[in-house]
């Protein structure tokens, strides 16, 4: 479709950026094989197949498709290109979608149930873009210790983008909510493909979907939404997690309950307290809001760096369910702030940060990026295990050699 | 590279309420081939059999090290859980070619 496209955009976007980046993007083209430094493996994976509309992306299935993101994504804005936006499907979707005939049923708890066709959920009201981080709940999985099986994510399974759509709000009100909705559950044309399996239906509180930034989405980046990333519409709730972003949306159902389905009643849950990998039988809470998360994108693990010359690191970071507050570079014993770059898409965006060392005196070692929220959330120096590697904020570190 | 336009501050903007929206054109794609590629093994007809109908191998193959328990226990879940067919007589052929996979090294993928 549009793969040389891709390829050029993301050849000129190296080429633009710090000497740094433009090497290890013609690197990439060249390597059929990326190292996900997962402890004790399997850490290869392919960047191939090519999947239509992405760029070199880590193949970590290709049915149903799981698509993760190199760090090279990350090297500048604040932006993820579509075609480097991470790809999790949990069931098989359609491959073909005829816009003309493609409804979005609204029913549960509602005064009128309604089939909407996709011009009347645009013209449900006012088109809103917010621009937001999209990440899976078990990003950096692949790195916990003790390991845990499933999806073995590096820390590519994340992206931001512009997403435009309308309010949920407002697809809600054309059915209208009924007294006592608790909650609001979305279902995609994604359907197991055995009989009886659960089908990957999400809810999130009312309260939530109420929120004038939670949208019905059409847009990514001023672009239609890619099937790959749930053409025609999906659910975009900005500071959650991708898990409740439901994507080729096909039925909003207004529950008066609580969610008793697969997906969130016994799924992509997390232990209410810390536990140890020993522990059984601990309660658990679903998981909702993104905690803040920091990565260098400059210089990967084991780069080498120029002794007695000053150095300068860049990376992302993001505030997870609040607007980031402040960034610092930790190493053992010590701190330094990082300088914030401007803040240009709110506060569920990535947002750049800086860093300028005078003089490099010696290796770092195990030297990380720390963020920290506004509502004073911060991320931990030492990793908090859980069975299913969810939510994963610990501070990423990395060595460097000086030379 | 192309800017793309951002948003500032409130991170929402307003589209002009007379613009059509948004036009919504059909979509496809063709999905890449899926080579069932699984290594030698005792136990790797019995994974063609009633595995990869529904997932690729890397789903299986790329797992940390697991116990022969944990192993069954998943396969269990397929069964129980995801009413995978999976034929009850193949699944310690399944679970024998598992636990061989991940006593091999790394095949460089």
């Amino acid at each position: 479709m549009n793969d040389g496209r891709l390829t050029r955009r993301a050849l000129i976007a190296g080429a633009g950026t710090a000497a740094l980046a433009a090497p290890a993007v013609a690197k990439l083209a060249a390597m059929d094989v990326i190292d996900l430094g997962l402890p004790g493996g399997p850490s290869l994976r392919h960047v191939n197949p090519p999947f239509p509309g992405k760029g070199a992306m880590i193949v970590q299935r290709i049915r149903p498709p799981l698509l993760e993101a190199p760090i090279e994504a990350f090297r500048k804005g604040i932006i993820t290109h579509n075609g480097w936006m991470f790809v999790r499907w949990n069931w098989p979707f359609p491959t073909e979608i005829k816009a003309a005939d493609h409804r979005v049923a609204v029913g549960g708890a509602v005064k009128k149930a309604v089939s909407l066709t996709l011009d009347d959920v645009a013209s449900a009201g006012e088109t809103v873009s917010v621009v937001a981080v999209n990440q899976c709940a078990g990003n950096g999985r692949g790195l916990s210790q003790p390991r845990v099986t499933g999806t073995q994510w590096g820390n590519g399974a994340m992206g931001c983008a512009k997403w435009t759509g309308v309010r949920l709000k407002d697809v809600l009100a054309k059915a209208g909510v009924a007294e006592g909705a608790t909650r609001v559950r979305f279902a995609g044309l994604d359907v197991p493909l055995t009989d009886g399996a659960p089908q990957f239906i999400k809810s999130i509180p009312l309260d939530i979907a109420m929120r004038d930034d939670v949208l019905v989405a059409w847009g990514m980046n001023d672009e239609p939404l890619p099937i790959l990333h749930g053409f025609p519409l999906r659910i975009v709730v900005p500071g959650w997690f991708s898990t409740y972003w439901v994507k080729m949306l096909a039925t909003i159902e207004v529950l008066t309950g609580e969610d008793d389905s697969y997906y969130v009643a016994d799924s992509y849950r997390m232990p209410a307290q810390p536990i140890t990998p020993d522990s059984k039988g601990f309660p658990t809470v679903p998981i909702t809001t993104m905690p803040p998360r920091a990565f260098i994108t400059s210089h990967a693990d084991g780069d080498t760096v120029a002794l007695g010359r000053p150095l300068v690191l860049e990376g992302i970071a993001m505030g997870g369910d609040a607007a980031l507050e402040r960034v610092d570079l930790v190493g053992k014993g010590w701190e330094i702030p990082c300088e914030l770059g401007p803040d240009e898409g709110g506060p569920y965006a990535f947002r750049r940060w800086t860093v300028k060392l005078p003089q490099v005196a010696g290796d770092f070692e195990e030297v990380g990026v720390r963020a920290k929220n506004v509502n004073g959330a911060v991320q931990p120096a030492e990793f908090v295990w859980n069975p299913s590697g969810y939510a994963r904020n610990v501070i990423e570190r990395i060595t460097l050699r000086a030379e | 590279m192309k800017r793309i336009a951002i948003l500032s501050a409130l991170a929402l903007l307003a589209g002009c309420d007379n613009d059509p929206a948004v036009v919504f054109e059909d979509a496809g794609i063709i999905l890449p081939d899926d080579p069932i590629d699984l290594p030698e093994g005792p136990g790797r007809d019995a994974v063609i059999e009633n595995c990869t109908a529904c997932h690729s191998p890397s789903t299986m193959l790329q797992q940390p090290k697991v116990s022969r328990e944990k192993w069954e226990s998943i396969v269990g879940k397929m069964k129980t859980l995801y009413k995978a067919p999976v034929d009850d007589a193949a699944v310690p052929a399944i679970v024998d070619y598992m636990v061989h996979v991940q006593s091999q090294p790394e095949p460089g993928v």
